[in-house]
């Protein structure tokens, strides 16, 4: 019997152990700071490794981030946020930049750059054994290699482009920064803070405190100021082998950082005791703020600072030539310039200097206030809206709407006109009469093209990224609805009479693998603000501009006739992508019609009006700087004859027909966009894109009459003209088509394309976005290109321009344009947010490094391997196991997953339609991370996370 | 003189005749009693016989089969179908919801996932594109912007605005099996009809759950009656005016929020026990849809009952009205349902419309009225009396 009580017994035991092991859930570790690594890691008996590292430029990593080059770094990493607050600048220059608040512990500052933790991993569950190496590896301990280094200190051409320092020696680098724990280490305290000189008098509250107020550019980066200088090195530099020479000099006996002599001028607290510290204080702040302006308890409070006299009252001292020279005159021998070291250290409680930036104004679409009088022009690169007397064919005003305006209209009355701010997920809505900007409404992702209906009563604004049109009340001034769109929505029209809203989508439908695109005109019932119809146009994309004829018998689209699945080699028979116009009959039937000839092309029809007595029609080809001049009578006539054959397969694809009905071309002035005619048919305006300008053309004649200058300025800097070279289908063989014609908006045309020499259809290759790409090289899905300037050059010569490559100052140009285009700011995490509960999980996913049955998974085989942050890409080519058919390759480059949710379809052939399909159909040996043991919820909630990055 | 004299005494006489007439005429408080009926099936257009799913909305019904999807026009009679030829994705439509906000169709595909019918475009979803946990889906509901979807293996939640799936299962839920047959929606909860787990409550705001089991376990009777779901084999729920109807396989329940209440065939008027759907029409009235006919629960308070059943010797439809348990009233109808296999039911206005085994029918409500109202008893003619309820 007790042998049998003894059997339980022992059974109960390991099972209570084995399974009490596995449901005990490991904690997660949070970042501590490198104080907390200090407590241990400091002084001569540990090697003053702390010190080593505050005296080293990762301790100034996110100071750095505040100096004007950092903004030209992020610009040219399209990079729009400042580069503090950006994820990907602070990816490398701080510690736990991605992750959430409560995974940094109180003692934890963003604010000192690299430290510890970033590269021996967050230290809360190892610090307390760390008297045990190989424990402290279990428990999160990280040694790192120089190939974890190198995750940052890779060459990225944003910060050589703009600081141009030589590319980093490794080995040097590594030896800069060795703080090897001497051999017979001891773990010492840190010096003592002094005793109060006076229990009344003020405290030290620490330069942190100080930085809660005085970090940002409203205050002209004063705390990064300090911490770029020498002062705050003052305490760490007293750990270096010079300090040491200093203090035998001085006959200062023992350890520098001990000695009260040497800490009186290294360190804030001991320079004047005062009346001690708070506990937000360190010591090894070397000298911070208080050390010149007074130990801060009494005045720090904002509501205090805020008035000068009161700090004052309160203890804030002015600083004079004397506060400094306590220390400085005649420090070890030095000889001490106040001027020149006041300039070195100076940090002005100003708004930084603001850097005279060239802004053009890039109109895109105007609108005419209801009375004819005034033109208003939304401007992309001035964030504005400015207003043009219609009569004197003049700029009277400018007024301020938000990031990216692209479309305006207004309510029926007249009396508010609505902005579409692209960048901002905004509408603006503007008071006609005072011109002033009076209220914000939140839409969807990336608003293009917005349009009231009859009454007024409701406002719908194309979300172009979201697929969806936001359905807003202009009472309230809220979203009422949400309809689902085509791929992209991007402009809209009214017929002239009914209750419906025509939009178009600028891109295809997703479609099966290889075969045609097809886009979607969309349409919108406003009495019930449904969708009505969605009518299909065959073998297009890029569907932009639309009108309605004034009959309302049927609408015209610009658009494009973009034969992607066709190798490229077909380009020299004038057959890749052709450019036309698009005409919806009222019963829902289409045509097309190119507008390209034979030798000269029609690139990138945008927009598209039509005069008031239905004879013409305007075309704008903001790739050709032209428009087409459309007589309506003749085009209609000649669809009208044609034989359904004929009108399904002849007319779409035949490059003569233009010059039936095709009875102008009016030149303009760059890359005209938006176009518009006046209710009486007199006059057109065409916003000139990158010319900062409007032509005005005399509709009678046919000729351009005007140019109104919007202000923008007058110089062309070299991002401008690469813009221009970007947007211009000059160097295209028979100028087919621009870099716009694939990448809208710097974007994707969600098209896979065959662009190889072998011509017989190999090696697809799914478009990718030219949003923030610089420092993710090398290019092309091959990986073959290392930079952009091969990508754009030679490349681009042989396989897109045939005949004319570009010039090495065009080139020079477009490569540095197109590293400025921004990427949108991430809609699934704004910035600075926490994770929601399936994005926290997805992370885990991500980051995992055991399957579901506790199998660990190779280093290689897991997610964050190679897409790992801040870019997200290891910048090299695996195999996922996603060779078909058609591809010569099966290796293929990792490409980055910034906004990933924003560019379908997924994988190097674009054959995968969602996220999921990555890993639902394209994964089955496992060879694109270890996916397959995931469960549906767990696949999920890793595409939340994705969404995130 | 004489001849008004005649008059009146004749008026009189017919008067007093009435009188005497109506005085043998019974009258009773009684419900409404459907019996204009109107079949639809393959013959009229319908792509299949296997009715799954109808929804009315608007001048539209829009019906879901093992065929297709079907839409009866009811202004101009017509009905236009999908199939797979057609762009519907997967051809047997297990259930349809529609958002009010937006007017999109939002249709349960059985094996087939979940598709959005806007505009004529189908969009499809399913496990191997999106995040939807299984494919074969028996229930669809739309809750403010997100799309609740029943399935066999969790409860999906897409949110349409912005593009997120949830899932829910044994994982994150009280769902001791994961068998969802139905969703319902109120203002303010979810309600899953769960085989085999009951019925699961989901706060939208607090996103918590609460389950409603069978406190007498899995046993197959009532153990003590009116002590909570009768059955956690949940087939149907409907929740309306704050009162939740509720199918099992082994009888139907009522939840006022404080009080449950059992509802059997032996007990009440309804015709089987094995219950398909149900569709509460206010917290007084509920339509059961059973493998043997349909139950009326025509007024809870009174225990009155309705019960529509097809009689197979002549396919004519035959009514009973009963309460507690006492038949009032028996009589045939010209047509009623045509099979007794009823899978759905949708109120559209006065009228409803039941989907069967062997066609759509639309029960015609002119002069419906709630609840009781005094009228005349229908009294049987002879021979008429020929109740059938095989299911009880």
């Amino acid at each position: 019997m007790k042998k049998y009580f003894f059997g339980i017994f022992v059974i109960a035991t390991i099972t209570s152990v084995v399974f009490g092991a596995q449901y005990m859930r490991k904690r997660h570790p949070v970042y501590v700071g490198a104080r907390q690594c200090a407590k241990c890691h400091q002084g001569k008996s540990m090697g003053h490794q702390f010190s080593k590292w505050l005296d080293s430029k990762h301790a100034q990593a996110y100071a750095v981030l505040s100096k004007p080059n950092a903004k030209d770094i992020a610009m040219f990493s399209g990079v729009p946020e400042l580069p503090q607050e950006s994820a990907m600048c602070l990816g490398c220059h701080a510690t736990g930049a991605h992750s959430e608040g409560w995974e940094r512990d109180e003692t934890f500052f963003i604010e000192d750059g690299v430290q510890c933790e970033n590269c021996h991993g967050p230290g809360s569950e190892y610090i307390d054994v760390m008297g045990d190496r190989d424990q402290a590896i279990k428990a999160g301990l990280i040694m790192p290699i120089v190939a974890d280094c190198v995750k940052c200190h890779q060459r990225k051409d944003s910060h050589l482009k703009v600081h141009a320092l030589p590319a980093l020696n490794m080995d040097h680098a590594i030896k800069s920064i060795a703080h090897p724990i001497p051999d017979k280490w001891k773990i010492t305290r840190m010096p003592k803070r002094p005793e109060p000189a006076d229990p009344s008098a003020n405290q030290y509250v620490g330069t942190f405190a100080c930085e809660k107020c005085h970090g940002g550019p409203d205050k002209g980066y004063q705390f990064s100021k300090w911490r770029m200088s020498r002062h705050a090195n003052a305490y760490a530099v007293l750990g270096n082998a010079k300090a040491y020479e200093i203090a035998k000099q001085e006959g200062v006996k023992g350890i520098p950082q001990k000695s009260p002599k040497c800490l009186k001028c290294h360190t804030t607290a001991y320079t004047n005791p005062a009346g001690g510290s708070l506990d937000s204080y360190n010591l090894d702040e070397g000298v911070g703020c208080e050390a010149c302006h007074g130990p801060g308890s009494a005045y720090s409070q904002q509501a205090i600072m805020a008035d000068s006299s009161s700090a004052k009252a309160a203890g804030l001292k002015e600083v004079t030539k004397q506060t400094c020279m306590q220390c400085h005159e005649n420090a070890h021998g030095k000889t001490f310039d106040y001027a020149k070291a006041s300039e070195e250290i100076a940090h002005p409680l100003t708004s930084e200097k603001v850097v005279e930036k060239t802004i053009y104004k890039t109109p895109l679409n105007m609108a005419l206030t209801p009375n004819g009088k005034e033109l208003y022009v939304a401007c992309e690169a001035s964030k504005s809206v400015i207003v043009i007397d219609v009569r004197k064919l003049k700029k009277v005003d400018e007024i301020t709407a938000g990031s990216h305006p692209t479309d305006v209209t207004f309510s029926p009355d007249g009396t508010k006109a609505y902005v579409s701010n692209r960048l901002d997920d905004t509408v603006s809505v503007i008071d006609v009469l005072s011109r002033k900007n009076i209220a914000t409404i939140i839409v969807g992702d990336s608003p293009h093209g917005l349009l009231t209906d009859r009454t007024g009563k409701y406002l719908y604004v194309l979300n172009t990224t979201a697929d969806s049109i936001s359905v807003i009340d202009t009472a309230t001034l809220k979203e009422i609805k949400r309809l689902t769109a085509g791929h992209q929505p991007w402009s809209l029209t009214a017929p002239p009479k009914g209750n419906q809203i025509y939009v178009t989508n600028t891109l295809s439908d997703f479609v099966e693998f290889r075969t045609p695109p097809v886009s979607e005109i969309t349409i919108i019932d406003t009495i019930n603000n449904v969708i009505e119809d969605r009518i299909k146009v065959p073998g297009t994309n890029l569907l932009q501009g639309i009108a309605f004829h004034p009959s309302g018998d049927f609408a015209l689209v610009a658009l494009n006739r973009t034969k992607n699945l066709i190798p490229m080699t077909r380009l020299l028979q004038g057959w890749t992508i052709t450019n036309g116009l698009g005409i919806l009959y009222k019963d829902g039937t289409t045509a097309q019609v190119l507008l390209d000839e034979p030798g000269l092309y029609f690139p990138d029809p945008t927009d598209v009006a039509i005069t008031s007595d239905g004879r013409l029609a305007l075309v704008t080809s903001s790739g050709s700087n032209r428009i087409a001049v459309v007589d309506l009578k003749k085009l209609t006539s000649m669809i009208d004859g044609a034989t359904d054959y004929e009108r399904e397969h002849i007319l779409p694809n035949h490059m003569g027909k233009s010059l039936e009905f095709v009875t102008a071309h009016i030149e303009t002035k760059d890359s005209p966009r938006g176009i518009l005619i006046t209710p009486n048919g007199k006059y057109a305006f065409v916003a000139n894109s990158l010319d900062d300008s409007l032509t005005v053309i005399d509709i009678d004649k046919l000729q351009a009459i005007e140019t109104i200058d919007l202000g923008g300025p007058k110089v062309i800097t070299q991002i401008r003209y690469g813009e221009r070279v970007f947007h211009s289908a000059d160097n295209a063989f028979r100028r087919q088509f621009s870099c716009h014609s694939c990448h809208p908006d710097g974007h994707v045309n969600g098209l896979t394309f065959d662009i190889e020499p072998d011509g017989i259809g190999i090696a697809p290759v799914d478009n990718r976005t030219l949003r923030g790409i610089l420092d993710t090289n090398p290019f092309k899905w091959e990986g073959t290109n290392p930079s952009l300037q091969r990508q754009c050059g030679p490349r681009l010569a042989v396989f897109f321009t045939r005949i004319q490559p570009f010039d090495a100052e065009q080139l020079e140009a477009l490569t540095v344009y197109i590293c400025t285009i921004p990427r949108p700011p991430n809609r699934h995490r704004p910035l600075g947010a926490e994770l929601t509960g399936a994005q926290r999980r997805g992370k885990e996913v991500f980051e995992r490094a055991t399957t579901n049955s506790g199998n660990i998974i190779p280093q290689k085989d897991r997610c964050i391997n190679c897409h790992f942050p801040p870019l997200y890409t290891d910048r090299t080519r695996h195999d996922m196991g996603t060779q078909f058919e058609y591809d010569r390759e099966s290796h293929f480059d990792t490409p980055h997953l910034m906004n990933v949710y924003a560019s379908p379809p997924y994988l190097h052939n674009g054959i995968a339609d969602t996220l999921e399909e990555i890993w639902t159909l394209y994964n089955p040996e496992d060879k694109h991370g270890v996916t397959n043991d995931l469960t549906k919820d767990q696949l999920n909630d890793l595409i939340e996370f994705l969404k995130t990055l | 003189m004489k001849r008004n004299i005649i008059v009146i005494t004749f008026l009189l006489i017919v008067l007093v005749a009435q009188g005497a007439f109506a005085a043998d005429k019974k009258m009773a408080k009684l419900p409404f009693v459907y019996t204009d009926w109107k079949h639809y099936t393959v013959k009229d257009g319908l792509p299949n016989d296997h009715i799954f799913a109808v929804k009315a909305y608007g001048d539209k019904i829009w019906i879901g089969t093992e065929g297709g999807l079907a839409c009866l026009d009811k202004k101009t009679g017509k009905i236009q179908t999908w199939t797979e030829a057609d762009g519907l994705p997967w051809r047997v439509v297990s259930s349809i919801d529609i958002n009010p906000k937006t007017g999109e169709i939002w249709l349960g595909l059985f094996g087939g996932g979940l598709a959005r019918f806007s505009g004529g475009r189908f969009d499809h979803f399913h496990q191997m594109n999106s995040g939807l946990v299984n494919d074969v889906v028996y229930g669809v509901a739309i809750e403010n912007d997100n799309v609740w979807v029943a399935t066999t293996a969790g409860a999906s939640r897409y949110n349409t605005i912005t593009g997120e799936w949830s899932i829910y299962t044994e994982k994150n839920s009280p769902m001791e099996e994961i068998w969802n047959y139905s969703v319902t929606v109120s203002k303010e909860k979810v309600y899953l009809g769960v085989w085999g787990s009951g019925v699961l409550e989901f706060d939208i705001a607090t996103e918590k759950w609460k389950d409603y089991l069978d406190p007498d376990g899995e046993m197959e009777i009532d153990l003590y009656r009116d002590d909570g779901i009768v059955h956690v084999i949940t087939t149907g729920v409907s929740y309306v005016e704050d009162v939740l109807w509720i199918t099992t396989y082994f009888g139907m329940s009522r939840y006022d929020g404080r009080h449950w209440r059992g509802l059997y065939a032996d007990e009440t008027g309804l015709p089987s026990d094995f219950g398909n759907a149900v569709k509460g029409r206010s917290k007084n009235e509920a339509w059961f849809g059973t493998d043997w006919g349909v139950g009326v629960c025509a007024d809870f308070a009174t225990d009155t009952w309705v019960t529509y059943t097809m009689l197979p010797e002549t396919h004519k439809g035959q009514v009973i009205v009963s309460r507690n348990n006492k038949i009032l009233e028996v009589f045939d109808t010209p047509k009623g349902i045509p099979h007794n296999n009823v899978l759905w039911v949708e109120f559209d206005d006065k009228d409803v419309w039941i989907g069967t085994s062997k066609g759509l029918v639309l029960a015609k409500g002119t002069g419906y009225y709630e609840g009781l109202k005094l009228r005349e008893v229908h009294e049987p003619k002879k021979g008429e009396i020929k109740t059938y309820a095989p299911g009880k």
